[in-house]
């Protein structure tokens, strides 16, 4: 088969399958690393679900756990980085975007508990970290225009930051069962800052905006527990500098039901 | 609700957010451009490949009417090209994969015309050239080796709806000139063989023109090449192969079906029944 004396050169066919080869190469080279970037991702989620069952006092312990696998996920970001820089960013992203949200889940959520830069005995919970914050943590670049290199992008930092709300009304429940009266009320305050900021957004028909739409769900459900410590008083008073906005809060559930037990009224 | 909007401006992630929306819409409203430019793509390009059905002849320059209706087609797909080739540059080169179904249209209606008249499969570097032409100065809309087969896949059922007309109102295949043909053979052996193929355009001068190809034949030689091709197993595109590759087989099978009874019909008729032109036809037919 050499040279055209049909209607097919068969060089055409031979060309395509070099490159369509060569991508296969590279996807091959990239999956090594995307599947150790999940395996950190499953230590790092191990680890901090031990939050759920540890009191905020003795949580230095799980964060610290938590950030030795975190180092060992970063050096993986390094590799992926290193590897994918050298392709086009948008030809490739599919392979990891998936395990990058997860990791960026995971220190977000070690940042919320007060992991990141944090000399305290008792760390202080309820900070959020940003896209720079994560750029430094991460040492690799983000929301990146004007070169075809590996980055964050901010589609990745969002679903991560829904995971963090769902997380964090699961949170919520698991801190009154500990004792903890007061963590509810910083999580109910956060996920509806969190709320109020997505709600702002234009998002289209995608898997960030089908996301998105459960948010008020999860927002309600720590809402629900806050109106459960309220109704049995057991909100720590004068303690909690939010508390002003919790009495709104729970100004604004009573009235809720109150209107609620009027629409009854007028069924019955 | 009076809580919550009161609450709203105080959230101390507004400003983040609203960076996020300014940088969401900007990648909405491009996606959008992209997505509208490449169903003028595809609309224009059916409308090439509709006109194009028409033709009759392989291996020619396509008749006057074809390019008179045609023209205004292409300037279209190219206006489209050259107004997303910016967005499509640097980072954002593979982001808008939602360029791929005008690319993969475009890519049928190119090699049909290359086709009718050059009677042979365009390269994919020919192709990609032919769409940076079109985009302009902003730099290249890029066509991948995936668009590219996959748009090759969808110009087979041409090929096929082509053959079936022709059999249906000439009563026989089209198939490339004489001349041509031995033209092509030339310049082939020149290339490859030197002087023992220049006999054999001797003879076959003196003799009978070679047989020319036909479509079927080409076909043949099409499926072959498409049958041989590895997609990356795992990929959708390995999936969209495989199931253009069953549309494919099934053109190709048409047209042997189409041919098969056009021999056996042929078969049938008393002999004196048949007009001489079509004696002519049935004996080309036979020896397929």
């Amino acid at each position: 088969m050499t040279g055209q004396s049909g209607m097919v050169d068969p060089a055409i066919f031979e060309d395509l399958q070099t490159r369509v080869d060569e991508d296969t190469a590279v996807r091959d080279e990239l999956k090594d690393i995307v599947q150790a970037l999940e395996k950190h991702n499953r230590t790092i989620s191990f680890v901090l679900s031990r939050a759920h069952s540890t009191p905020t006092a003795n949580l230095s312990s799980v964060l610290n756990a938590a950030q030795e696998s975190i180092q060992k996920a970063i050096g993986t970001v390094t590799a992926l980085s290193r590897s994918a820089s050298k392709l086009p960013y948008y030809k490739f992203n599919s392979m990891w975007s998936r395990q990058v949200q997860d990791l960026i889940f995971g220190i977000l959520f070690w940042g919320w508990l007060g992991g990141y830069q944090s000399n305290a005995s008792t760390p202080k919970c309820g900070r959020l970290l940003t896209l720079p914050d994560l750029s430094i943590i991460l040492a690799v670049p983000v929301n990146l225009k004007d070169r075809d290199e590996f980055h964050l992008t901010i589609e990745e930092y969002l679903q991560a930051l829904i995971s963090l709300v769902e997380e964090l009304s699961r949170l919520a429940r698991n801190s009154v069962t500990l004792g903890d009266y007061e963590r509810p009320l910083l999580i109910n305050q956060f996920v509806k800052d969190v709320l109020a900021g997505f709600q702002i957004l234009n998002l289209k028909n995608d898997t960030l905006r089908r996301r998105s739409d459960g948010l008020k769900y999860k927002v309600k459900d720590v809402e629900d527990v806050v109106y459960d410590l309220s109704l049995r008083d057991l909100l720590p008073k004068g303690k909690v500098e939010g508390y002003v906005k919790v009495e709104g809060v729970k100004q604004e559930v009573k009235e809720e039901e109150s209107s609620k037990k009027i629409k009854m009224e007028e069924y019955e | 609700m009076e809580g919550v909007k009161e609450e709203q401006p105080s959230s101390p992630y507004m400003a983040m957010f609203e960076g996020f929306r300014a940088e969401l819409d900007e990648h909405h409203d491009r996606r959008e451009k992209i997505i509208k430019a490449s169903r003028d793509i595809t609309a224009s390009s059916k409308k090439i490949i509709f006109t194009l059905q028409r033709v009759r002849n392989l291996g020619e320059p396509v008749p006057q009417f074809v390019v008179k209706n045609n023209t205004q087609y292409w300037k279209t797909i190219e206006s489209q090209y050259q107004s997303i080739a910016a967005d499509l540059q640097g980072l954002n080169r593979h982001r808008y994969r939602q360029i791929t179904g005008g690319n993969q249209e475009f890519m049928e209606a190119l090699s049909f015309h290359h086709y009718l008249e050059t009677q042979t499969l365009i390269s994919y570097d020919a192709s990609a050239a032919r769409v940076a032409t079109m985009s302009g100065e902003a730099g290249a809309v890029e066509l991948t080796a995936e668009d590219y087969i996959l748009g090759i896949f969808d110009m087979v059922g041409e090929l096929m709806r082509f053959s079936i007309t022709s059999m249906a109102t000439n009563g026989k295949l089209p198939a490339g000139k004489p001349n041509q043909d031995k033209r092509i053979k030339r310049e082939v052996s020149e290339e490859h063989t030197g002087d023992k193929m220049d006999i054999n355009v001797q003879t076959s001068a003196l003799t009978l023109a070679p047989e020319p190809r036909n479509v079927l034949s080409d076909l043949r030689e099409l499926r072959l090449q498409l049958e041989m091709f590895e997609p990356p197993r795992g990929a959708k595109f390995y999936d969209e192969v495989e199931k253009k590759m069953k549309v494919m087989r099934e053109c190709v099978d048409k047209v042997e079906k189409a041919l098969y009874s056009l021999t056996v019909r042929g078969k049938e008729r008393p002999k004196g029944w048949m007009p001489d032109a079509n004696e002519d036809r049935r004996a080309i037919v036979e020896s397929y």
